[in-house]
Protein backbone atom coordinates (compact mmCIF):
# COMPACT_ATOMS: atom_id res chain seq x y z
CA UNK A 1 0.00 0.00 0.00
CA UNK A 2 1.13 3.52 -0.74
CA UNK A 3 -0.02 4.92 2.59
CA UNK A 4 2.50 3.03 4.70
CA UNK A 5 5.71 4.75 3.52
CA UNK A 6 3.95 8.12 3.89
CA UNK A 7 2.98 7.25 7.46
CA UNK A 8 6.62 6.30 8.14
CA UNK A 9 7.85 9.61 6.76
CA UNK A 10 5.26 11.51 8.83
CA UNK A 11 6.33 9.66 11.98
CA UNK A 12 9.96 10.39 11.22
CA UNK A 13 9.27 14.10 10.69
CA UNK A 14 7.22 14.24 13.88
CA UNK A 15 10.07 12.57 15.78
CA UNK A 16 12.58 15.01 14.30
CA UNK A 17 10.36 17.94 15.22
CA UNK A 18 9.98 16.61 18.73
CA UNK A 19 13.74 16.18 19.11
CA UNK A 20 14.38 19.69 17.77
CA UNK A 21 11.87 21.22 20.14
CA UNK A 22 13.15 19.23 23.09
CA UNK A 23 16.72 20.25 22.18
CA UNK A 24 15.91 23.93 21.89
CA UNK A 25 13.93 23.77 25.14
CA UNK A 26 16.95 22.30 26.89
CA UNK A 27 19.26 24.98 25.46
CA UNK A 28 16.90 27.79 26.53
CA UNK A 29 16.60 26.33 30.03
CA UNK A 30 20.37 25.99 30.28
CA UNK A 31 20.87 29.58 29.10
CA UNK A 32 18.29 30.73 31.63
CA UNK A 33 20.19 28.93 34.37
CA UNK A 34 23.41 30.55 33.15
CA UNK A 35 21.85 34.00 33.24
CA UNK A 36 20.54 33.31 36.75
CA UNK A 37 24.03 32.28 37.77
CA UNK A 38 25.59 35.40 36.24
CA UNK A 39 23.02 37.70 37.82
CA UNK A 40 23.85 36.16 41.16
CA UNK A 41 27.20 37.96 41.04
CA UNK A 42 25.41 40.59 43.13
CA UNK A 43 24.86 38.04 45.88
CA UNK A 44 28.39 36.65 45.83
CA UNK A 45 29.89 40.16 45.93
CA UNK A 46 27.72 41.15 48.88
CA UNK A 47 28.37 37.88 50.68
CA UNK A 48 32.03 38.83 50.86
CA UNK A 49 31.14 42.00 52.81
CA UNK A 50 30.80 42.44 56.55
CA UNK A 51 28.67 45.01 58.35
CA UNK A 52 30.02 47.40 60.97
CA UNK A 53 28.48 45.24 63.68
CA UNK A 54 30.47 42.25 62.45
CA UNK A 55 27.56 40.39 60.91
CA UNK A 56 27.73 39.32 57.25
CA UNK A 57 26.15 41.82 54.86
CA UNK A 58 23.82 39.18 53.46
CA UNK A 59 21.90 37.05 55.97
CA UNK A 60 21.76 33.29 55.32
CA UNK A 61 19.32 32.07 52.67
CA UNK A 62 19.03 35.49 50.97
CA UNK A 63 19.69 36.41 47.33
CA UNK A 64 20.55 39.99 46.39
CA UNK A 65 18.37 41.70 43.79
CA UNK A 66 18.42 45.23 42.43
CA UNK A 67 15.15 46.79 43.56
CA UNK A 68 12.33 46.29 46.02
CA UNK A 69 9.44 44.04 45.07
CA UNK A 70 5.89 45.13 45.95
CA UNK A 71 4.82 41.96 47.85
CA UNK A 72 1.12 42.82 47.99
CA UNK A 73 -0.98 43.79 50.96
CA UNK A 74 -4.28 45.63 51.31
CA UNK A 75 -3.56 49.21 50.21
CA UNK A 76 -4.50 52.28 52.21
CA UNK A 77 -5.24 55.81 51.03
CA UNK A 78 -2.08 56.91 49.15
CA UNK A 79 -2.80 60.64 49.47
CA UNK A 80 -0.44 62.80 51.50
CA UNK A 81 -3.23 65.38 51.86
CA UNK A 82 -5.42 62.94 53.80
CA UNK A 83 -2.60 61.35 55.76
CA UNK A 84 -2.73 61.04 59.52
CA UNK A 85 -0.36 59.19 61.87
CA UNK A 86 -1.48 58.38 65.39
CA UNK A 87 1.17 57.92 68.09
CA UNK A 88 -0.38 56.47 71.20
CA UNK A 89 -0.26 53.84 73.93
CA UNK A 90 2.43 54.18 76.59
CA UNK A 91 3.15 57.87 75.94
CA UNK A 92 2.58 61.02 77.97
CA UNK A 93 1.09 62.99 75.06
CA UNK A 94 -0.60 61.02 72.30
CA UNK A 95 -0.04 62.68 68.94
CA UNK A 96 -2.04 62.86 65.73
CA UNK A 97 0.23 64.11 62.94
CA UNK A 98 -0.78 65.06 59.43
CA UNK A 99 1.79 64.82 56.66
CA UNK A 100 3.06 68.39 57.09
CA UNK A 101 3.44 67.92 60.84
CA UNK A 102 5.31 64.66 60.27
CA UNK A 103 7.74 66.32 57.86
CA UNK A 104 8.19 69.19 60.32
CA UNK A 105 9.56 66.71 62.87
CA UNK A 106 12.78 66.79 60.87
CA UNK A 107 13.70 64.56 57.99
CA UNK A 108 16.58 62.10 58.10
CA UNK A 109 17.93 60.18 55.14
CA UNK A 110 19.35 56.74 55.82
CA UNK A 111 20.72 54.02 53.57
CA UNK A 112 19.90 50.51 54.72
CA UNK A 113 19.55 46.97 53.43
CA UNK A 114 16.18 45.28 53.09
CA UNK A 115 15.68 41.58 53.75
CA UNK A 116 12.43 39.93 52.72
CA UNK A 117 11.35 36.66 54.32
CA UNK A 118 10.72 35.22 50.84
CA UNK A 119 14.47 35.26 50.23
CA UNK A 120 15.42 38.48 48.46
CA UNK A 121 17.64 41.26 49.74
CA UNK A 122 18.12 44.80 48.40
CA UNK A 123 21.26 46.66 49.38
CA UNK A 124 21.48 50.36 50.16
CA UNK A 125 17.86 51.40 49.79
CA UNK A 126 17.71 55.15 50.51
CA UNK A 127 14.92 56.13 52.89
CA UNK A 128 13.88 59.63 53.91
CA UNK A 129 11.65 60.09 56.92
CA UNK A 130 11.65 60.62 60.65
CA UNK A 131 13.01 58.15 63.18
CA UNK A 132 10.76 56.35 65.65
CA UNK A 133 13.12 57.57 68.35
CA UNK A 134 12.30 61.19 67.50
CA UNK A 135 8.55 60.48 67.43
CA UNK A 136 8.77 58.67 70.78
CA UNK A 137 10.60 61.63 72.31
CA UNK A 138 8.00 64.05 70.97
CA UNK A 139 5.16 62.00 72.46
CA UNK A 140 6.96 61.47 75.77
CA UNK A 141 7.61 57.76 75.99
CA UNK A 142 6.65 56.27 79.36
CA UNK A 143 9.20 54.01 81.08
CA UNK A 144 6.56 51.26 81.08
CA UNK A 145 6.79 50.90 77.26
CA UNK A 146 8.49 47.69 76.13
CA UNK A 147 7.16 47.01 72.65
CA UNK A 148 5.96 48.85 69.56
CA UNK A 149 3.05 47.88 67.34
CA UNK A 150 2.98 49.38 63.85
CA UNK A 151 -0.62 49.82 62.75
CA UNK A 152 -1.51 50.03 59.09
CA UNK A 153 -4.38 50.07 56.62
CA UNK A 154 -6.98 47.29 56.69
CA UNK A 155 -6.04 46.25 60.23
CA UNK A 156 -2.48 45.12 59.45
CA UNK A 157 -0.14 45.19 62.44
CA UNK A 158 3.49 44.25 63.10
CA UNK A 159 5.18 44.08 66.50
CA UNK A 160 8.78 45.11 67.23
CA UNK A 161 10.73 45.20 70.49
CA UNK A 162 11.13 48.75 71.77
CA UNK A 163 14.93 48.54 71.95
CA UNK A 164 15.04 47.61 68.26
CA UNK A 165 12.39 50.15 67.25
CA UNK A 166 14.48 52.99 68.73
CA UNK A 167 17.49 52.21 66.52
CA UNK A 168 19.01 55.10 64.56
CA UNK A 169 17.89 53.69 61.22
CA UNK A 170 14.34 52.69 62.21
CA UNK A 171 11.90 55.23 60.85
CA UNK A 172 8.67 56.11 59.18
CA UNK A 173 9.64 56.94 55.62
CA UNK A 174 7.93 58.91 52.87
CA UNK A 175 10.65 58.87 50.22
CA UNK A 176 12.41 55.86 48.74
CA UNK A 177 15.52 56.26 46.59
CA UNK A 178 14.88 59.97 46.14
CA UNK A 179 11.28 59.56 44.93
CA UNK A 180 8.03 59.85 46.88
CA UNK A 181 6.96 56.48 48.25
CA UNK A 182 5.10 54.61 45.51
CA UNK A 183 1.72 52.99 46.09
CA UNK A 184 2.89 49.35 46.00
CA UNK A 185 5.50 50.21 48.61
CA UNK A 186 3.03 51.77 51.05
CA UNK A 187 2.42 55.38 49.95
CA UNK A 188 2.35 57.84 51.48
CA UNK A 189 4.24 56.54 54.53
CA UNK A 190 5.62 53.19 55.65
CA UNK A 191 7.65 51.91 58.57
CA UNK A 192 11.25 50.84 57.95
CA UNK A 193 12.92 48.37 60.33
CA UNK A 194 16.02 47.36 58.37
CA UNK A 195 17.42 44.65 60.63
CA UNK A 196 14.27 42.55 60.79
CA UNK A 197 12.49 40.72 57.98
CA UNK A 198 10.61 43.24 55.93
CA UNK A 199 7.05 42.28 56.92
CA UNK A 200 7.80 44.16 60.16
CA UNK A 201 8.14 47.35 58.09
CA UNK A 202 4.41 47.98 57.79
CA UNK A 203 3.25 49.68 54.59
CA UNK A 204 0.42 52.28 54.54
CA UNK A 205 1.29 53.12 58.14
CA UNK A 206 -1.49 54.73 60.18
CA UNK A 207 -0.33 54.39 63.77
CA UNK A 208 2.48 53.62 66.18
CA UNK A 209 1.35 52.13 69.46
CA UNK A 210 3.77 51.74 72.35
CA UNK A 211 2.77 48.86 74.64
CA UNK A 212 3.84 47.26 77.89
CA UNK A 213 3.28 43.74 76.62
CA UNK A 214 4.12 42.12 73.35
CA UNK A 215 1.20 41.85 70.93
CA UNK A 216 1.95 39.60 67.95
CA UNK A 217 0.82 41.18 64.69
CA UNK A 218 -0.84 40.05 61.46
CA UNK A 219 1.80 37.61 60.18
CA UNK A 220 3.08 36.72 63.63
CA UNK A 221 -0.32 35.23 64.45
CA UNK A 222 -0.31 33.36 61.13
CA UNK A 223 2.74 31.24 61.67
CA UNK A 224 5.60 33.68 61.07
CA UNK A 225 8.27 34.30 63.67
CA UNK A 226 7.51 36.77 66.42
CA UNK A 227 10.96 38.38 66.27
CA UNK A 228 12.10 37.92 62.63
CA UNK A 229 15.89 38.28 62.81
CA UNK A 230 17.24 37.53 59.29
CA UNK A 231 20.68 36.49 60.60
CA UNK A 232 19.07 33.80 62.74
CA UNK A 233 16.69 32.92 59.90
CA UNK A 234 13.72 33.54 62.17
CA UNK A 235 11.22 33.11 59.37
CA UNK A 236 8.57 30.89 60.89
CA UNK A 237 7.29 30.56 64.45
CA UNK B 1 -54.57 -31.61 43.87
CA UNK B 2 -58.26 -31.62 44.82
CA UNK B 3 -60.62 -29.15 43.25
CA UNK B 4 -61.25 -26.00 45.29
CA UNK B 5 -58.00 -26.18 47.23
CA UNK B 6 -55.66 -23.26 46.84
CA UNK B 7 -52.49 -24.04 44.92
CA UNK B 8 -49.46 -24.65 47.01
CA UNK B 9 -46.83 -22.05 46.33
CA UNK B 10 -43.31 -22.66 47.48
CA UNK B 11 -42.31 -19.92 49.90
CA UNK B 12 -39.54 -17.83 48.38
CA UNK B 13 -36.68 -16.90 50.70
CA UNK B 14 -37.00 -13.21 51.71
CA UNK B 15 -34.44 -11.19 49.78
CA UNK B 16 -32.86 -8.26 51.55
CA UNK B 17 -32.84 -5.12 49.51
CA UNK B 18 -29.28 -4.16 48.81
CA UNK B 19 -28.41 -0.63 49.76
CA UNK B 20 -26.74 1.00 46.79
CA UNK B 21 -24.49 3.23 48.87
CA UNK B 22 -21.91 3.66 46.14
CA UNK B 23 -24.54 5.07 43.84
CA UNK B 24 -25.49 7.60 46.50
CA UNK B 25 -21.85 8.41 47.10
CA UNK B 26 -21.31 9.04 43.42
CA UNK B 27 -24.36 11.29 43.25
CA UNK B 28 -23.18 13.21 46.30
CA UNK B 29 -19.65 13.49 44.94
CA UNK B 30 -20.93 14.65 41.56
CA UNK B 31 -23.21 17.36 42.98
CA UNK B 32 -20.70 18.66 45.50
CA UNK B 33 -18.19 18.67 42.65
CA UNK B 34 -20.43 20.88 40.55
CA UNK B 35 -20.91 23.28 43.45
CA UNK B 36 -17.15 23.41 44.07
CA UNK B 37 -16.15 24.27 40.47
CA UNK B 38 -16.45 28.07 40.80
CA UNK B 39 -14.74 28.31 44.15
CA UNK B 40 -12.01 25.85 43.13
CA UNK B 41 -11.14 28.01 40.12
CA UNK B 42 -11.01 31.11 42.31
CA UNK B 43 -8.89 29.51 45.03
CA UNK B 44 -6.59 27.60 42.65
CA UNK B 45 -5.81 30.49 40.29
CA UNK B 46 -5.44 32.94 43.13
CA UNK B 47 -3.28 30.41 44.98
CA UNK B 48 -0.92 30.20 42.01
CA UNK B 49 -0.83 34.00 41.77
CA UNK B 50 -0.22 34.66 45.45
CA UNK B 51 2.25 31.79 45.82
CA UNK B 52 4.63 33.67 43.53
CA UNK B 53 4.17 37.07 45.13
CA UNK B 54 7.95 37.50 45.30
CA UNK B 55 8.06 37.45 41.50
CA UNK B 56 5.19 39.76 40.63
CA UNK B 57 2.39 41.86 42.07
CA UNK B 58 -0.63 39.54 41.84
CA UNK B 59 -3.14 42.33 42.46
CA UNK B 60 -1.97 45.33 40.45
CA UNK B 61 -0.07 46.29 37.35
CA UNK B 62 2.22 49.09 38.51
CA UNK B 63 3.74 51.74 36.32
CA UNK B 64 5.73 54.93 36.60
CA UNK B 65 7.00 57.59 34.22
CA UNK B 66 8.71 60.96 34.33
CA UNK B 67 8.15 63.92 32.08
CA UNK B 68 8.67 67.67 31.99
CA UNK B 69 5.80 70.11 31.50
CA UNK B 70 6.51 72.51 28.65
CA UNK B 71 4.58 75.47 30.13
CA UNK B 72 5.71 77.38 33.20
CA UNK B 73 3.76 76.34 36.30
CA UNK B 74 2.32 79.02 38.61
CA UNK B 75 3.84 78.85 42.09
CA UNK B 76 0.92 80.58 43.79
CA UNK B 77 -2.07 78.71 42.35
CA UNK B 78 -2.07 74.96 43.03
CA UNK B 79 -5.32 74.28 41.18
CA UNK B 80 -4.09 76.06 38.05
CA UNK B 81 -0.76 74.25 38.17
CA UNK B 82 -2.57 70.93 38.60
CA UNK B 83 -4.81 71.69 35.61
CA UNK B 84 -1.80 72.41 33.37
CA UNK B 85 -0.04 69.21 34.45
CA UNK B 86 -3.20 67.15 34.02
CA UNK B 87 -3.82 68.53 30.53
CA UNK B 88 -0.25 67.84 29.44
CA UNK B 89 -0.37 64.33 30.88
CA UNK B 90 -3.65 63.69 29.08
CA UNK B 91 -5.41 62.54 32.22
CA UNK B 92 -9.19 62.70 32.19
CA UNK B 93 -11.20 63.13 35.40
CA UNK B 94 -11.05 65.16 38.56
CA UNK B 95 -8.19 64.70 41.01
CA UNK B 96 -9.09 63.38 44.45
CA UNK B 97 -6.93 66.11 45.94
CA UNK B 98 -4.19 68.60 45.17
CA UNK B 99 -1.71 69.02 48.00
CA UNK B 100 1.29 71.33 48.41
CA UNK B 101 3.86 69.13 50.14
CA UNK B 102 6.65 71.73 50.24
CA UNK B 103 7.17 75.15 48.64
CA UNK B 104 8.31 73.49 45.44
CA UNK B 105 6.51 70.14 45.51
CA UNK B 106 2.88 69.63 44.50
CA UNK B 107 1.09 66.31 44.73
CA UNK B 108 -1.93 65.58 42.54
CA UNK B 109 -3.76 62.41 43.55
CA UNK B 110 -6.23 60.49 41.37
CA UNK B 111 -7.94 57.22 42.25
CA UNK B 112 -5.43 55.15 40.30
CA UNK B 113 -2.34 57.36 40.10
CA UNK B 114 -0.37 60.13 41.80
CA UNK B 115 1.57 62.92 40.10
CA UNK B 116 4.44 64.45 42.09
CA UNK B 117 5.27 67.79 40.52
CA UNK B 118 8.42 69.83 41.12
CA UNK B 119 6.94 73.24 40.32
CA UNK B 120 10.12 75.22 39.62
CA UNK B 121 11.55 72.72 37.16
CA UNK B 122 8.18 71.52 35.82
CA UNK B 123 9.27 67.93 36.42
CA UNK B 124 6.53 65.37 36.94
CA UNK B 125 6.96 61.92 38.43
CA UNK B 126 3.86 59.85 37.84
CA UNK B 127 3.19 56.53 39.50
CA UNK B 128 0.04 54.47 39.42
CA UNK B 129 -1.52 51.06 39.38
CA UNK B 130 -4.30 49.22 37.60
CA UNK B 131 -6.03 46.36 39.38
CA UNK B 132 -5.65 43.04 37.57
CA UNK B 133 -8.90 41.81 36.10
CA UNK B 134 -10.25 38.78 38.00
CA UNK B 135 -7.10 38.15 40.06
CA UNK B 136 -7.56 41.22 42.26
CA UNK B 137 -11.04 40.01 43.23
CA UNK B 138 -9.99 36.34 43.45
CA UNK B 139 -7.04 37.17 45.73
CA UNK B 140 -9.28 39.35 47.86
CA UNK B 141 -11.62 36.42 48.36
CA UNK B 142 -8.84 33.87 48.80
CA UNK B 143 -7.13 35.91 51.51
CA UNK B 144 -10.53 36.62 53.08
CA UNK B 145 -9.90 40.36 53.17
CA UNK B 146 -13.62 41.03 53.45
CA UNK B 147 -14.09 38.84 56.54
CA UNK B 148 -17.73 38.69 57.74
CA UNK B 149 -19.91 36.31 55.73
CA UNK B 150 -17.09 35.16 53.46
CA UNK B 151 -15.53 33.33 56.40
CA UNK B 152 -18.60 31.07 56.41
CA UNK B 153 -18.44 30.44 52.67
CA UNK B 154 -14.73 29.68 52.89
CA UNK B 155 -15.32 27.27 55.79
CA UNK B 156 -18.15 25.64 53.85
CA UNK B 157 -15.91 25.23 50.82
CA UNK B 158 -13.20 23.61 52.96
CA UNK B 159 -15.76 21.13 54.29
CA UNK B 160 -16.96 20.39 50.75
CA UNK B 161 -13.36 19.66 49.73
CA UNK B 162 -13.02 17.21 52.63
CA UNK B 163 -16.27 15.53 51.53
CA UNK B 164 -15.05 15.35 47.92
CA UNK B 165 -11.75 13.81 48.97
CA UNK B 166 -13.25 11.22 51.29
CA UNK B 167 -16.18 10.29 49.04
CA UNK B 168 -13.80 10.04 46.08
CA UNK B 169 -11.82 7.34 47.86
CA UNK B 170 -14.80 4.99 48.13
CA UNK B 171 -16.48 5.59 44.78
CA UNK B 172 -14.86 2.81 42.83
CA UNK B 173 -14.70 -0.82 43.98
CA UNK B 174 -12.07 -3.36 43.03
CA UNK B 175 -8.48 -3.05 41.93
CA UNK B 176 -8.77 0.53 40.75
CA UNK B 177 -10.40 1.54 44.03
CA UNK B 178 -9.13 1.73 47.55
CA UNK B 179 -8.26 -1.97 47.52
CA UNK B 180 -5.70 -1.49 44.77
CA UNK B 181 -4.28 1.43 42.85
CA UNK B 182 -6.39 3.89 44.87
CA UNK B 183 -4.60 2.95 48.09
CA UNK B 184 -1.20 3.50 46.48
CA UNK B 185 -2.19 6.93 45.17
CA UNK B 186 -3.77 7.98 48.48
CA UNK B 187 -0.58 6.84 50.20
CA UNK B 188 1.47 8.90 47.75
CA UNK B 189 -0.65 11.98 48.44
CA UNK B 190 -0.15 11.61 52.17
CA UNK B 191 3.56 10.82 51.78
CA UNK B 192 4.34 14.01 49.81
CA UNK B 193 3.74 16.51 52.66
CA UNK B 194 5.15 14.11 55.26
CA UNK B 195 8.27 13.50 53.18
CA UNK B 196 8.76 17.22 52.61
CA UNK B 197 8.43 17.97 56.33
CA UNK B 198 10.97 15.27 57.12
CA UNK B 199 13.32 16.59 54.42
CA UNK B 200 13.26 20.25 55.54
CA UNK B 201 13.14 19.33 59.20
CA UNK B 202 10.44 21.81 60.19
CA UNK B 203 8.27 23.18 61.64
Amino acid sequence: MEDEPKADICRSIARREFLMRAGSGTVITALGGGLYFLSDALTSEAQAMTRDDGRPRVPPGQRVIESLKPMGGEPGDPSRANYSLKIHGEVETPLQLDFAALMAMGATTVRSDVHCVTGWTVLDAKWTGVTIKKLAEAAGLKPTARHVVFEAAAGYTANVRLREALGDDVMVAWDLDGQPMRRPHGAPVRAVVPDLYFWKSAKWLTGIRFTQRDQPGYWETRGYHNHADPWKEERYG
Amino acid sequence: MADGEPPVVAAKPERRRKIRWRQWLRALHRDFGYVAVGLTLIYALSGLAVNHIADWDPNFENYEREFVVSAALPLDDDEAAAKIVQDQAGIVGEPVDVYRVTDDLLEITFDDRTLHVTLGAGKVYEEGQEPRFFLRAANWLHLNRGKQAWTWFADGYAIVLVLLATSGMFMIPGRKGLMGRGAVLVGLGVAIPLGYLMYVGSP
